[in-house]
């Protein structure tokens, strides 16, 4: 029990004294999940408004498809991943393996199907009213799309905010094809996973202590912005 | 003639899949005037007024606007130079005064114009110190008002209503009646409403499209009973009165009389009207200018008088009165 208390003290230490390797592994974690988020929204949400709202053959499939896509597991896009980027592979001449943007590349494969089957539920979650009021007004198909995802915009935002929670806390695309580099692509999840098993408790706590923290203040944020919804 | 028309339809049918919802040969809509289209649910009128707000085009046939053939591929232009408020219209979330706005944006009108327009048409819909408020938390009256507003801040030369009282109070209605007079009179707006109330049609205008089964009907819905022709052609029975047609050709299941037609008295007539039926008054009510009177003689029927004739007559409920009209007021379809 001493142990686990002082186990908790020198990871608070480590947080409150600003820990230059903590804060760096938690930035690299930040910053290759909001990139990965934001390409993953600037495709996904088109994609999925498009879903909801077109009816074409083999929309079932998609959709279906979509769904399963969403469970992924992670050690899966990251073992598919290495064998497409590495030196090998038909994409090895991206040189991107062990590198930041080749996190990303894997983190957006997993954030693009949740990103965009969230927005098809938030479109079609949306009163059917609304498709036929905008045509009444004189808008055309690029303005109904706009008012749709302005309509749409806290459930889409929420898909997003989603997403990131996903990206955030996966280890297996940060292990397998960032590689746990260190000062480069070690990321808050890898480095638990080897600090941890370093036997450096202490920090691997700290980051997970961080990490909780990350996820804390995504679901406040989600709330809020579900509150202020509820205000409209 | 196709001077004055604001839409000519030829031919024009809609299906909803196999399933006809609409068929008119031939429909001239005049220009500048009130028209009213009345119906009963399912007839038809708010597919002829999509069609008509080239919303949808139609499955067969042209459309005609304002001496232009309406190609589908022109459907957005044609669009935004319509008003139409639809039966169960969408509010935006976001306030009352962007809810406004949103159609003038879409038309690329500048900021300030914009700003005086929805302001204008809040005004006209009684919502004036509503621009700040957030568009969902309105009352359904105050909504159907908004919707309202929406549509005429476009000021369009064609408005098109789907019946634009529901969920109004009496007040509310009384000013939307008001304010499409006045766009009508004094800018010359041609305005098209739907309404399933056909006396209240009836008094508001003279123009008055009857759709039956997705049909236009040549007679006023009002009084419209079933049964059949017997005394070869000469009288339509329903199961509980006698109505006589005089030499007519027509045929149909259903016959309709003209509310504005049937002439109220106290004692018999003594005139060329060759149907006199005898009944009690159950009802009367105001309606636009005029007034409603229903008349228990066997079926119900519905009469249209002038103010003035309901107070000469001194006319009560449960007043005992004769119904009198010309063969050539029944229409049979």
């Amino acid at each position: 029990m001493d142990y686990l208390f002082k186990a908790f003290r020198d990871a608070f230490g480590l947080i409150v004294g600003l820990d230059g390797e903590v804060y760096y592994v938690v930035w690299t974690s930040l910053k290759v999940s909001l990139a990965a988020c934001l390409l993953a929204a600037l495709i996904g949400v088109p994609l999925g408004m498009k879903i909801a709202l077109a009816r074409f053959r083999g929309r079932t499939c998609v959709l279906l498809l979509l769904n399963t896509l969403m469970a992924l597991p992670t050690v899966v896009v990251g073992l598919f991943l290495y064998g497409l980027l590495g030196r090998r592979g038909p994409l090895g001449a991206l040189e991107i393996l062990y590198t930041p943007a080749g996190i990303i590349l894997g983190e957006f494969i997993l954030a693009l199907p949740i990103v965009a089957n969230l927005t098809v539920s938030a479109v079609k979650g949306l009163d059917p009213r609304l498709l036929l009021t905008c045509k009444s007004l004189g808008a055309s198909p690029g303005q109904e799309a706009r008012m749709i995802l302005v309509e749409a915009r806290y459930a889409v935002t929420a898909a997003i905010v989603a997403a990131f929670g996903r990206v955030i806390g996966e280890v297996g695309i940060a292990m397998m094809v960032g590689g746990n580099i260190k000062g480069f692509t070690r990321t808050m999840t890898t480095a638990i996973a080897l600090e941890t098993s370093k036997g450096e408790f202490e920090l691997g706590l700290a980051l997970g202590i961080l990490l909780l923290l990350v996820a804390l203040i995504v679901n406040v944020a989600l709330q809020m912005l579900q509150r202020s919804k509820a205000d409209d | 003639m196709t001077e004055g028309a604001a839409y000519i339809l030829e031919d024009v049918t809609f299906a909803y899949g196999e399933r006809v919802a609409l068929e008119v040969p031939r429909l001239e809509i005049p220009r500048g005037k009130v028209t009213a289209i009345v119906g009963a649910n399912g007839a038809g009128k708010t597919t002829l007024l999509h069609l008509l707000g080239f919303i949808e085009p139609p499955r067969t046939g042209r459309i005609t606007f304002f001496d232009k053939d309406v190609a589908p591929e022109e459907a957005l232009d044609f669009r935004r130079r319509v008003g139409l408020l639809l039966q169960d219209p969408y509010l935006f979330h976001t306030s009352v005064l962007a809810n406004v706005e949103w159609g003038l944006k879409l038309r690329r009108v500048p900021v300030k114009e914009r700003r005086e327009r929805a302001m204008r048409a809040l005004e006209q819909v009684g919502l004036s110190g509503f621009e700040r408020r957030a568009a969902p938390a309105l009352s359904g009256g105050e909504s159907k008002r908004l919707a309202l507003a929406r549509v005429l801040a476009l000021e369009t030369d064609v408005l098109l209503l789907d019946e634009p009282m529901s969920h109004m109070d009496r007040e509310s209605a009384g000013r939307t009646e008001q304010v499409i007079r006045e766009l009508n009179r004094e800018r010359g707006v041609s305005v098209l409403l739907a309404s399933p109330d056909i006396l209240w049609a009836q008094a508001l205008t003279d123009n008055v499209l009857s759709l039956h089964d997705g049909k236009i009907v040549p007679a006023s819905l009002a009084n419209v009973f079933r049964g059949r022709i017997t005394d070869a052609g000469r009288s339509f029975e329903t199961a509980k009165i006698s109505i006589y047609l005089g030499d007519t050709e027509a045929a149909g299941t259903h016959l309709a009389i003209d509310p504005s037609a049937i002439v109220l008295s106290k004692e018999p007539l003594t005139s060329s009207m060759r149907n006199t039926l005898h009944g009690r008054v159950v009802a009367i009510s105001e309606e636009a200018a005029k007034v409603r009177v229903e008349v228990d003689a066997g079926e119900r029927f519905h009469v249209l008088i002038t103010k003035k004739s309901l107070e000469t007559f001194d006319l009560r409920l449960g007043d005992e009165v004769c119904l009198s009209f010309k063969s050539t007021a029944v229409k049979l379809f």
